[in-house]
């Protein structure tokens, strides 16, 4: 019990992790063949710690000397067995193996990503590469009347209808749970509530007086527009946020990418086709 | 150094490592306050229960999304899947709450990237081996999760929140900073919450949490696991001290009670004893909402309880024949307590004897997708999980995870979105509107549903300025009758959805308490398509017709219609028993996803899998009390 608290705690060391983590960078970084030509294997505090744990972990109790002993030259086994398959490239083809290592590559490039932060001028280029995305919504208000169906009898109606509707007499059509005046609507909450096809029609529509039928995904409407907003340029202090989070997500991908061409210059690709 | 340290971390994949230096960031908007209108003009769109890498399950079904991409898909921005196809939704979400299951909250994940030799548990060590041996073991080493949960057998190690506690803080809070960079008032709201998965051998108590507040709040708490309990008090404590200590608010939504082998809405309390107004009262005030549909079945009615109801059975194959490890098989006794119709019955019952309803639930549809993707559209359906992802196998693949046979992939259904008649989209008004019920539920289509509840509405209301007499004159939907004399009469509005299908008809469910103290229930079909060439025969209205073709997996709106209204009094209303009322309305015909699989992938599927549905829509009801 007290060998696995001290195994457990000295498992729990930052400067423990930092040791092992810093010899497996030196391991990545120089290549491969762990063992660096050096034919030694150390059973120190750390390994028989977790040798013990993890039997305690199993069986409930401490191992005997001689389980312990067990234990050890099995994990000396596994140490031999792993550097002389190594060194014949056993792992090469090995799908398992190849992709963990990818993962682990993987991550390691994109570490440095996720905690960089943007400078102002670097996202305002991000702005000035696509302004449309990051620009406010154009608000449009309007009125709109619902007709129903698009078939040709309610086409015709439509046409009755919005002569009334010129006439300044007032008109309904049949009820719908969705508002008939707009107040500053943005293009999105508009497709939300009447699909793309009625947005893109009521940008043609001149402001000021009644028209229509335009359609919508629900049928035909007539509508009024009575103001509509003009498209501004975004300001970065008000889409902030939004354009670090693409930059952020952009970056990553990029990080991933040059970390992998880097390393594939590095590399002679060939392609050899079958004769 | 500092760049060696963050290797060594990312080597180590212990995340304790980089999260000492994590601060939870406050959202910077940047933008003026968001408007908040004096009523709810219109409808957002959401889904409360979405599962990313940091879920063990998901993890280990191959899901490598994160928080991040399940956020920008939501929005509206093309990922890649976990399977490596490209997925843009049709239409962006308004909000989203990404709920990680908190027992062992991201722990598959690290344990998956951390050094073999630090694994120490037997079982953890083989699972380790399974995931990263093929995707087909990692789906088996799931199997063997869930089978562990379900048994309350997990490895400790997994759950113990003190060997685990600075991992779990680490995890929590880089997830807080993320959904806080999303969060977007008045444009997208991302919510923080978790879910709750509270099993019971193996019958599912699942409760999906959703915070009110930012970050501020939240991550001063920790997500707490179900452990090994099988009662929600436990949750309910928690959440009672969270609103204690920060002053914020919390919800919980069951979900999946049709794989509870009725144990989610039972008429005694947890323990078999007669169910106390103590413990009615607590459960009513926390989950406000029930969620009603998801991909793993829907909950709302079953035929053996509605042997009347000829749309009852939608989304029940499959489902309805176990728990959710199938550890059990459901037996027809078990099923009343299992469904959302029967559950809203048996609060009326226990109302009547206790003065409390335990069960007065609002209802939201939402996917419970494992693959970070928000997708609940036929015709754009990312599936349960990355093993499920557009392929041409997942139709008839076993869902069984190799214990059983009995559910397959067509069993799933590409459903479903909660909509919320809010005042703006914000954290407060989305969570507030959920609070008092103001919210229903669809399969997926995003059609629009109003419901006002009253004492003198009239036909005539329909033609002038009826939402603001809805809310003058009566109640929303998720509201309880106002005193009042005569009948009720509700004014019911349904649209369908703009890119979707026409509607077939509209339907009032009523449930209520008899003379003789009996729950009973009745459909009433009060407006439809079509209505004087569909009369009713023997009470109920033809079928609408069918325009699918299944060979291309198309249909025409030529039948049905886009909007349906009425104002609809209870012809059988008595003022003596306690009732209720909610809407479903069905859609006309349309392909299913298996439909749209079978003319994408080419497949020659067995006679027996359905390849059309009934879409629908159910709203929460509306309450009568005598007085």
């Amino acid at each position: 019990m007290a060998l696995k608290d001290s195994a457990r705690r000295l498992l729990r060391e930052p400067l423990v992790h930092f040791l092992i983590a810093g010899a497996l960078v030196f391991t990545l970084l120089s290549g491969r063949a762990p063992d660096l030509g050096e034919r030694r294997i150390v059973v120190d505090e750390r390994v028989v710690g977790a040798l013990v744990g993890r039997f305690y972990d199993s069986f409930r109790r401490m191992p005997t000397k001689d389980e312990t002993d067990g234990l050890i030259r099995d994990w000396v086994a596994d140490q031999v067995y792993y550097r002389e398959a190594l060194s014949l490239g056993l792992d090469e083809g090995d799908e398992v193996v190849v992709r963990r290592m990818r993962r682990k590559m993987e991550a390691m490039a994109v570490a440095d990503a996720e905690t960089k932060t943007p400078s102002d001028a670097e996202l305002q280029a991000l702005i000035d590469k696509d302004p449309a995305r990051y620009a406010e919504d154009p608000q449009t208000s309007f009125e709109q009347v619902y007709i129903g169906a698009d078939t040709p009898q309610n086409r015709s109606m439509a046409e009755v209808q919005l002569a009334r509707l010129r006439k300044g007499e007032a008109v309904s059509g049949p009820p719908i749970p969705i508002p008939a005046r707009f107040d500053k609507a943005s293009g999105h909450e508009i497709s939300s509530a009447f699909g793309d096809e009625f947005t893109l029609g009521l940008r043609n529509v001149a402001p000021g007086q009644w028209t229509g039928p335009i359609a919508s995904g629900l049928g035909l409407h007539l509508v009024k527009v009575s103001a509509r907003g003009a498209s501004q340029q975004p300001v970065l202090s008000k889409v902030r946020q939004r354009v670090e989070n693409d930059w952020r997500a952009a970056a990553t991908a990029r990080a991933q990418a040059e970390a992998y061409a880097r390393m594939l210059k590095g590399y002679d690709v060939v392609i050899e086709l079958p004769k | 150094m500092r760049k060696t340290t963050a290797l060594a971390a990312m080597l180590l994949a212990t995340s304790a490592l980089i999260g000492g230096c994590d601060q939870v960031k406050q959202v910077v908007t940047g933008q003026s306050e968001v408007k908040e209108a004096p009523y709810p003009e219109r409808v957002y769109w959401g889904d409360t229960h979405l599962h990313t890498a940091n879920s063990p399950d998901a993890f280990g079904f191959g899901n490598r999304l994160e928080p991040e991409a399940a956020l920008r898909f939501a929005k509206g921005e093309e990922v890649t899947s976990s399977t490596g196809i490209k997925a843009k939704l049709a239409r962006p979400l308004d909000f989203l709450v990404i709920t990680d299951h908190s027992d062992g909250f991201a722990s598959i994940k690290d344990l998956y990237n951390a050094p073999r030799s630090f694994i120490t548990h037997p079982t953890m060590l083989r699972w380790y081996d399974m995931m990263h041996e093929s995707p087909e073991q990692s789906i088996k080493a799931v199997g063997e999760i869930i089978d562990a949960k379900a048994k309350n057998n997990l490895p400790p190690e997994l759950l113990n929140p003190e060997g685990a506690a600075e991992r779990l803080k680490n995890n929590w809070r880089a997830h807080i900073a993320t959904v806080e960079r999303y969060n977007d008032p008045g444009n997208f709201t991302a919510f923080l919450g978790f879910e709750y998965t509270l099993m019971n051998r193996g019958n599912n108590l699942h409760r999906n949490v959703i915070f009110r507040d930012g970050g501020n709040r939240v991550a001063q708490v920790l997500p707490i696991a179900s452990n090994n309990t099988i009662v929600p008090d436990g949750l309910w404590d928690y959440l009672d001290a969270y609103e204690k200590k920060t002053g914020g608010k919390a919800l919980t939504i069951p979900h999946n009670s049709n794989l509870s082998n009725g144990e989610m809405f039972m008429l005694t309390d947890p323990s078999g004893g007669p169910m106390s107004a103590e413990y009615a009262r607590r459960r009513a005030a926390r989950e406000p909402i029930v969620e009603i549909t998801q991909i793993k079945g829907d909950s709302e009615s079953h035929p053996f309880m509605s042997p009347n109801d000829e749309f009852a059975s939608y989304g029940d194959a499959g489902w309805e024949l176990g728990n959710l490890d199938f550890s059990e098989k459901t037996t027809p006794d078990m099923q009343p307590g299992s469904y959302v119709r029967e559950a809203l019955k048996r609060g009326l019952l226990i109302q009547q004897r206790t003065g409390e309803n335990p069960y007065k639930y609002g209802v939201i549809g939402s996917t419970d997708s494992h693959t970070s993707l928000s997708t609940a559209d036929d015709d754009n359906f990312f599936g349960k999980h990355p093993g499920a992802e557009p392929s041409d196998k997942r139709v008839t693949r076993s869902q069984g995870l190799g214990r059983h046979d009995e559910r397959q992939g067509w069993n799933y259904l590409s459903s479903g979105y909660a909509a919320v008649w809010a005042t703006a989209n914000t954290r407060a008004a989305i969570f507030d509107a959920m609070m008092r019920k103001e919210v229903y539920a669809t399969t997926g289509p995003r059609m629009v549903l109003r419901v006002f509840g009253g004492w003198d509405f009239k036909a005539d209301d329909l033609k002038s300025d009826w939402v603001k007499a809805g809310y003058q004159r009566g109640v929303p939907m998720g509201g309880t009758l106002k005193a009042g004399s005569g009948v009720p009469s509700f004014v019911i509005s349904a649209l369908k959805d703009p890119q979707g299908a026409n509607l077939d008809r509209v339907q009032v469910v009523k449930g209520w308490v008899d003379a003789s103290g009996q729950a009973q229930e009745k459909i009433f079909d009060v407006v439809w398509s079509d209505m004087d060439k569909r009369a009713a025969v023997g009470g109920k209205v033809p079928a609408v017709g069918d325009t699918v073709d299944t060979a291309t997996a198309t249909y025409q709106n030529s039948i049905g219609a886009p909007s349906l209204a009425t104002v609809w009094s209870d012809p059988e209303f008595d003022p003596k028993q306690r009732a209720f009322y909610y809407v479903r309305v069905l859609e006309i015909p349309t392909p299913s996803w298996v439909n749209y699989d079978m003319v994408r992938f080419k497949l020659t599927l067995d006679p027996k899998i359905p390849l059309k549905q009934q879409e629908r829509g159910y709203t929460s009801p509306i309450w009568y009390n005598p007085a």
